[in-house]
């Protein structure tokens, strides 16, 4: 169970954030879509497609969301069915294991099939799917008002030369979990600063209130990258410099990376940290095993969860710090909705994507996820359900300026040698320029291995 | 058809009339064809692909003739070599290890008749857990934190602090084996007693009567009597080692860094994350013909031992 939902959050995650921007750039993004929204709109307005009488059947591909085996994903299916009578939607369960499910829709729609009509995707595909052909531009079928409705920053982040590829579902971003029993025994304050989370844990330790001190994400996978990103953007440091040519053999870089090696080789993270994904570092955490834990939101909902969480009332959560003291930032993560080209049912995918996006449906999501619709988000009655929301709007997220759609196989660079790194068969050094050189590959040759 | 149940295949043959040739033919045909579709065709497909630049566009795969430029990215590349120095070590070491061990536990079996048919099953059930279940379950053992593994060798005095099982490249490659070895070593012994079954009990009371130890009775009568199904198990071993990919995509994806990918990790990855079919596909080819280089190698190398010992 922990492991399927960990899955499917892990790549949630990855809302890569190759590079500078932080909200602040892309305050402008959501002018900047509509900008975008009105060029393709003015060049096509015959494009634009009318939905308000769509009809027919329409499949729609979505891995489960929710806890544990609560799915919200049906509830809101049939909701949608109740207020358009008309449209039909089957709903086609994804697999929660987000390379599985990229591989199947890759295969089918690759291959031409109209179905599914509209999926739910990772935020991170956006770039690669509209090269490889994989989905709609929806800029193109759909008014530039339609984006006015998303929070900032979100649908730049959907965004790939100029057309917008997705609509955002559902945003997560990550936050630092701590033991507020703990801090109060030894008379400690909320760290604000990474520098802080290390001393504090070692005096943690030291006093044997707890076994380890922070847990994160150091296996080899896509988590570590947004882990290491986070910390890189902490230290000013960027994997892309503006120009989109590889920055990653930095002083900066060397800084984060050295502060990560630091936390395994002082104890302060366990040694098996870099075998830790999301629920191996969640279950330390909620075992009473550590004091602080790097997670996604949804940690907060399993630390109130008395038969997974040990230390039930006993988690406060906060901003994830930055070195030197501060809000520091988090990689936004969650999932679009995507429309498939192929198919036969544009208007009725469009209504569908309308309403998920729309007050009525992401109210119905809130219950689980942070919501992207902005009225929604800002909504008393859902920022009091849980203390994760007030929180979200906090947090400087690292935005993706540069979108390639080579990621994956940079996120793979910088995973692979980062986690060389923590388990000690590599040094910082050699590992960031190894790293350095395989993105610069990467970019060059804009494929290849 | 009129029993061609005779000793002397030519008289069989004889007593086949043309027309029931013909009509076994056609009645072949469609698993042929089904044969082909499944089979044959996404084969040849993954060549052809290997051989071109492909691009996944909204109107379907666009194919360029690219020549050998995908396995010239390969060959220049540091991530491949290491994925099959990786690969084709696990393989061997791994099959070797289990070709022995199955010999041992079979012929262990074999001589404990009481049991038999318990052993048996308790051999089959590592066997016929999915792999992916059962990497699930080592990851629980091997978990740093709380494995069981470290917990038992802790009760046991026999380590001070938790090991990191799957932490460093070593250890990670170490465990993997071990896990590989457990599940699949059940298979060994299957066939390797399938094969001890058929030699005739007369043989070895003909060497014991001739004053034949043991070691002898094993060295120079059942060994060369079991090298048909060694070869079996081994040659089957190998294939399936060269496309190791469950445990590694399980446990490790991969790391620590990149020292457990196989190759089979890395054609995934450039499939379906990267989304690169051209270099992905060629991926796939090098395995294909990595492993039939291999079973040739096994094949020959097999046979020449056994025809020195047995000579």
């Amino acid at each position: 169970m922990k492991k399927k939902a960990s899955k499917t959050w892990w790549h949630t995650g990855t809302a890569v954030v190759l590079g500078t921007g932080l909200l602040a750039g892309c305050g402008g993004a959501s002018g900047n879509s509509q900008g975008e929204g009105n060029s393709s709109g003015g060049g096509n307005g015959s494009s634009v497609v009318d939905y308000s009488h769509a009809s027919g059947q329409i499949v729609f591909a979505a891995s489960p969301v929710g806890n544990g085996n609560q799915n919200i994903i049906p509830i809101l299916v049939q909701q949608f069915e109740k207020s358009h009578p008309d449209i039909k939607v089957q709903l086609v369960n994804q697999s929660t294991d987000t390379d599985t499910n990229r591989a199947s829709l890759t295969t089918q729609i690759g291959g031409g099939s109209a179905t599914p009509d509209v999926y739910m995707g990772d935020v991170v595909w956006p770039a690669q799917f509209a090269a490889s052909g994989l989905a709609e531009p929806l800029s193109k079928v759909l008014p530039s008002s339609f984006w006015n409705r998303f929070s900032n920053g979100l649908v730049s982040g959907a965004t790939y030369k100029g057309q917008v590829y997705a609509a955002p579902f559902f945003v997560d971003s990550s936050f630092l979990y701590y033991r507020k029993d703990l801090l109060d025994k030894a008379h400690l304050p909320v760290p604000t600063s990474w520098e802080q989370v290390q001393q504090e844990s070692e005096q943690l330790q030291k006093q044997g209130l707890v076994k380890y001190g922070f847990v994160w994400q150091g296996a080899s996978y896509e988590g570590l990258t947004c882990d290491f990103m986070e910390f890189l953007t902490d230290a000013g440091g960027k994997v892309l410099d503006s120009s989109g040519k590889a920055a990653l053999d930095s002083p900066e870089a060397n800084k984060a990376l050295t502060f990560m090696k630091g936390l395994v080789d002082s104890g302060v993270s366990p040694k098996s940290e870099v075998t830790f994904q999301e629920p191996q570092a969640e279950d330390a955490f909620l075992q009473g095993s550590a004091a602080f834990l790097r997670n996604w939101s949804y940690a907060w909902n399993d630390s109130q969860n008395p038969s997974t969480s040990k230390v039930v009332g006993k988690v406060g959560v906060t901003v994830l710090p930055t070195f030197g003291g501060g809000g520091g930032y988090s990689y936004v993560g969650g999932w679009d909705l995507y429309v498939n080209p192929h198919t036969k049912n544009m208007a009725a995918a469009l209504a569908f994507i309308d309403w998920m996006t729309g007050t009525e449906g992401q109210k119905i999501l809130s219950q689980l996820e942070i919501p992207t619709n902005a009225s929604v988000a800002s909504d008393p009655s859902v920022q009091s359900k849980n203390p994760i929301y007030a929180l979200a709007s906090k947090t400087h997220y690292v935005s993706r300026p540069v979108q390639s759609s080579n990621y994956p196989q940079i996120s793979q660079a910088i995973y692979t040698n980062v986690n060389a790194v923590l388990a000690g068969s590599e040094s910082v050094a050699d590992a960031l320029k190894k790293a350095q050189q395989q993105i610069a590959q990467v970019q060059s040759s804009g494929g290849g291995l | 058809m009129n029993l061609p149940v005779v000793t002397q295949s030519q008289v069989a043959h004889r007593s086949l009339q043309q027309g029931d040739r013909t009509s076994g033919y056609v009645l072949l045909l469609p698993s042929l064809l089904v044969i082909c579709a499944v089979t044959l065709f996404p084969i040849l497909y993954s060549v052809w692909m290997s051989l071109n630049q492909v691009n996944l566009t909204e109107n379907g795969y666009q194919l360029q003739f690219d020549g050998l430029a995908n396995y010239n990215i390969l060959v220049h590349s540091g991530v491949f070599w290491h994925s099959v120095w990786f690969t084709v070590y696990y393989a061997i070491v791994t099959v070797a290890v289990e070709l022995v061990l199955g010999t041992l536990i079979a012929l262990a079996i074999q001589n404990v008749q009481a049991l038999k048919g318990l052993s048996l099953v308790v051999m089959l059930i590592p066997w016929s857990l999915i792999t992916v279940v059962s990497a699930e379950m080592w990851s629980y053992i091997y978990n740093g934190v709380y494995g069981i593994l470290n917990a038992l060798l802790q009760a046991l005095h026999l380590i001070g602090a938790p090991v990191t099982w799957l932490g460093t490249p070593t250890l990670a490659v170490v465990s993997m084996m071990a896990a590989d070895i457990w599940k699949t070593t059940p298979f060994v012994v299957i066939i390797v007693l399938g094969g001890l079954q058929m030699i005739p009990a007369e043989y070895f009371e003909a060497a014991y009567i001739d004053g034949a130890n043991r070691w002898q009775v094993f060295w120079h009568v059942t060994f060369p009597l079991l090298r048909g199904s060694l070869a079996l198990a081994g040659l089957f071993r190998i294939l399936q080692a060269f496309g190791v990919f469950d445990l590694p995509f399980v446990l490790t994806n991969g790391g620590p860094g990149n020292a457990t990918q196989s190759l089979a990790i890395l054609g995934e990855e450039s499939l379906f994350q990267n989304l690169h079919f051209g270099v992905g596909s060629a991926i796939a080819v090098s395995t294909v013909i990595l492993v039939l280089g291999a079973c040739l190698l096994f094949l020959s190398v097999f046979q020449s031992l056994v025809r020195g010992e047995s000579a």
